[in-house]
């Protein structure tokens, strides 16, 4: 069918938001619009030559689309569009910037396991998975796509408030001398030197 | 050795970073890519890899810098501070590539030639300023491929 008449206004602040590569599209509804508009997402492989719709995104009235699997070659980069229905009219196609996902994703905290004696702690640290279709697939740890990930470690006394800080590339540590009978808080964060990425602590 | 080059590697990308979307903005041309179609850089074999960077990196320095001014003097501040690390980075490629007798493979040239035919098939401003907003393209793949 032809182009509808396009004077409604635009679909605003259109943009990825990425955790772990899980690559969600976001945008804010057309000023003053209210109620009843529909959406439409079409994304692109940058450098190659099409628009593709995304079917399960076709005449939605959310805000948001999940284009993971769509983007989840991490060695392309990519843009993403949304145009805006209501009664018969229709805005302009919207697009992102220009999308990577290897630097423009969010890295979660690495999950934090802790044991302990009487005078020492043992701390392994689990990088985050890259996001994945099923979970059937093969889990791809952030690790594997990003060699130069490292780890900051933070152990906290709660009684003196002293805190320690390690830097660490291996996934374990053992903090020795520790006075027995107190309270230690760990908390682990990531950090990509580059692509410059940094999780914030874990809880 | 000459072939670490990770600390300007650094340098690079925390320049590109802060003009990335000032200079991805002034390209409007989705559908071709100077650095990752049709070929993708990332299926550069190993042992091609330390001659292509090194004529990558002379790309860069001999066609697209000179021709990526902006209105903009931060902007321009920063593209000049990457063109001098492009610089210092070529010149221990270019050791690296002596040192270990490096040579391009033909497949690896004939990727290369592609990236010189997609770089003239633009005029040359639309073309330099393509390839700088290409940056983390390169970046990506000699980070992953060190």
């Amino acid at each position: 069918s032809g182009e509808l008449y396009c004077s409604l206004p635009n679909p605003r602040n259109v943009h990825f938001e990425s955790i772990n590569m899980k690559n969600v599209l976001h945008w804010s509804a057309p000023e003053g619009t209210g109620d009843g508009v529909l959406y439409k997402v079409k994304y692109a492989v940058y450098g190659v030559g099409k628009w593709i719709r995304k079917p399960e995104c076709g005449n939605i009235n959310r805000t948001w689309c999940d284009l993971s699997s769509e983007t989840s070659d991490y060695e392309e980069q990519y843009y993403a569009s949304v145009k805006a229905f209501l009664n018969g009219a229709c805005s302009d196609w919207m697009e992102t910037t220009r999308f990577n996902p290897l630097t423009d994703t969010k890295i979660a905290p690495p999950m934090v396991s802790v044991s302990s004696t009487d005078r020492s702690i043992s701390i392994i640290l689990t990088t985050p998975e890259k996001w994945k279709r099923s979970p059937e697939e093969e889990s791809v740890s952030l690790l594997q796509v990003y060699p130069g990930l490292r780890y900051n470690v933070s152990v906290l006394n709660k009684k003196t408030k002293k805190r320690w800080l390690f830097s660490i590339s291996n996934n374990t540590l053992v903090v020795p001398w520790l006075e027995p009978g107190t309270a230690y808080c760990v908390s682990a964060q990531i950090r990509v030197t580059t692509p410059r990425l940094d999780s914030g602590f874990s809880k | 050795g000459a072939c670490r080059v990770s600390m300007s590697l650094a340098e690079i990308r925390a320049g590109f970073t802060a003009i990335k979307a000032d200079i991805q903005s002034r390209d409007p041309i989705r559908t071709l890519s100077i650095l990752s179609h049709p070929h993708s850089l990332h299926k550069v074999k190993s042992s091609d890899r330390c001659c292509i960077a090194h004529q990558l990196f002379t790309f860069y320095v001999d066609k697209v810098f000179k021709h990526c001014r902006t209105e903009d003097s931060f902007v321009n501040r920063k593209i000049s501070s990457i063109a001098n690390s492009f610089l210092s980075t070529r010149r221990k490629l270019g050791q690296c590539r002596e040192q270990n007798n490096c040579t391009c493979g033909e497949e690896s040239t004939e990727k290369f030639k592609q990236i010189l035919a997609n770089y003239e098939g633009l005029n040359v401003t639309s073309a330099a300023m393509k390839s700088l907003g290409e940056l983390d393209i390169l970046l990506d793949w000699m980070e992953k491929s060190r």
